[in-house]
């Protein structure tokens, strides 16, 4: 916005005011009583503001789901990419599998979702490469508080992870970075590092 | 997000032409008329009026929520005029589309002063430029039922039930009010909050706060009064 745009906008209201004023001022000087015309104009502008401003809008936030960032790491603690074909999948209610994650090729990270209500998730981490394939069991560990934005968007679950478990096949180790789970997803939430397989 | 920041900074902006109009861009004369009591013969304390605000209910008529406001308006020497507002505001929304549901009803209070801006103090119609302080302290209940995990299949709800909240928040006031006839007066009030201090629901935040509206939506609010000048 260059400086002119930035004056004429700053005045532009007072300028509105003081018409405003200087027309009841006038009015009190001609001692002619109410002008009802004048009284009108003088509210159009109010009235407008009061219309646009009571227009109904969604107030929901962009970001308004909720899911988990896992970024991995090799053993000296640098970003590392995994070479292997990566699928994670987990169990519904009804027993059937459900995939979360579908053959990702050299991944750094990757976002899973996190059950509403459970207490605990299991997720299933299959590694796989030309020669074999690995599966890891992770259990994740958490406490679920539900989560009121607006009566426009939809109802979330917050959680706080308590703890995370894991097999040793492919997976060396899984480090909790963020405990809290929100609308926040800029920072990593776990910090997984992979067995060298090479 | 920016957007909402640039309507505010706008907002911020007519506030201080308000307060330069009422202090530095007026000429030395009409400054001291506008805040300094005038020798004359106007008694100190001038009557007082009782105000009924018709936005509020036309709200609550049209849609889920609403105000009834009253207030008591001090004259002292028609250029200052302590005001005492209190209102009853209430909202119960059943979203169909999101499936919440959200109420609460409760009193709110405001207290604050205006100043007439007009040279002519003792004109029949006037010109404010005010501030506020308003407090209200409800319960709110929150439920949604049947909600499905799309991944894991799983069902369940949330429920809170007179979760007890405040809010503490600041108003400034621009306003018009013009004399009908006799002790009538009708004017608009034209208000803009900022909020101070809050308690929110447990489970989140606060949708509608009785006496402030809306929050997060605008900070915008005005009232249409209809005036009885004793």
């Amino acid at each position: 916005m260059t400086e002119d745009r930035l004056q004429i906008s700053y005045t532009k209201p007072l300028f509105i005011i003081m018409r405003i004023k200087s027309a009841y001022d006038k009015s009190e000087r001609q001692q002619t009583g109410i002008h009802i015309r004048q009284y009108f104009i003088c509210l159009f502008p109010f009235l407008l503001v009061a219309i646009i401003t009571g227009c109904s809008s969604i107030d929901c936030p962009v970001q308004n789901t909720v899911y988990t960032v896992y970024r991995l790491y090799d053993s000296d603690g640098i970003e590392t990419t995994l070479g292997d074909t990566l699928t994670i999948y987990t169990t519904r209610r009804n027993g059937t599998d459900s995939i979360l994650l579908n053959r990702s090729l050299n991944t750094k990270e990757f976002n899973l979702p996190i059950s509403y209500n459970d207490n605990e998730d299991t997720l299933f981490f299959e590694v796989k490469n030309k020669i074999e394939t690995l599966t890891d069991t992770v259990y994740i560990n958490k406490d679920n508080y539900p989560h009121f934005e607006s009566v426009d968007c939809n109802a979330s679950f917050f959680h706080d992870i308590n703890s995370v478990k894991w097999t040793r096949h492919a997976i060396d180790s899984i480090a909790i970075n963020k405990k809290s789970v929100n609308y926040d997803s800029a920072t990593e939430h776990f910090h997984i590092y992979f067995k060298n397989r090479n | 997000m920016t957007r909402q920041q640039n309507i505010s900074t706008y907002i911020s902006r007519t506030a201080i032409s308000l307060i330069l109009l009422a202090t530095t861009l007026l000429p030395a004369g009409a400054q001291n008329k506008t805040f300094t009591i005038q020798n004359d013969s106007v008694p100190l304390f001038n009557g007082f009026a009782v105000s009924f605000d018709l936005v509020g209910p036309a709200m609550q008529a049209l849609g889920d929520y609403g105000e009834f406001e009253a207030a008591l308006r001090i004259n002292l020497h028609d250029q200052y005029f302590p005001i005492f507002e209190m209102g009853y505001g209430c909202a119960e929304h059943d979203d169909e589309v999101t499936g919440i549901y959200y109420k609460t009803a409760a009193p709110y209070f405001k207290l604050g002063c205006d100043l007439n801006l007009l040279r002519n103090k003792h004109a029949p119609n006037r010109l404010y430029g005010g501030l506020r302080y308003a407090f209200t302290a409800y319960n709110v209940d929150i439920s949604r039922d049947d909600i499905t995990d799309p991944v894991w299949g799983t069902t369940t709800n949330f429920a809170v039930n007179g979760d007890k909240c405040n809010q503490h928040w600041a108003e400034i006031v621009f306003g018009l009010d013009a004399k009908i006839f006799g002790p009538l007066h009708m004017g608009w009030m034209f208000r803009y909050k900022r909020r101070l201090f809050h308690k929110d629901p447990s489970v989140g935040n606060a949708w509608y706060v009785p006496g402030y509206g809306i929050y997060g939506d605008t900070r915008l609010g005005a009232n249409f009064n209809i005036i009885i000048d004793i």
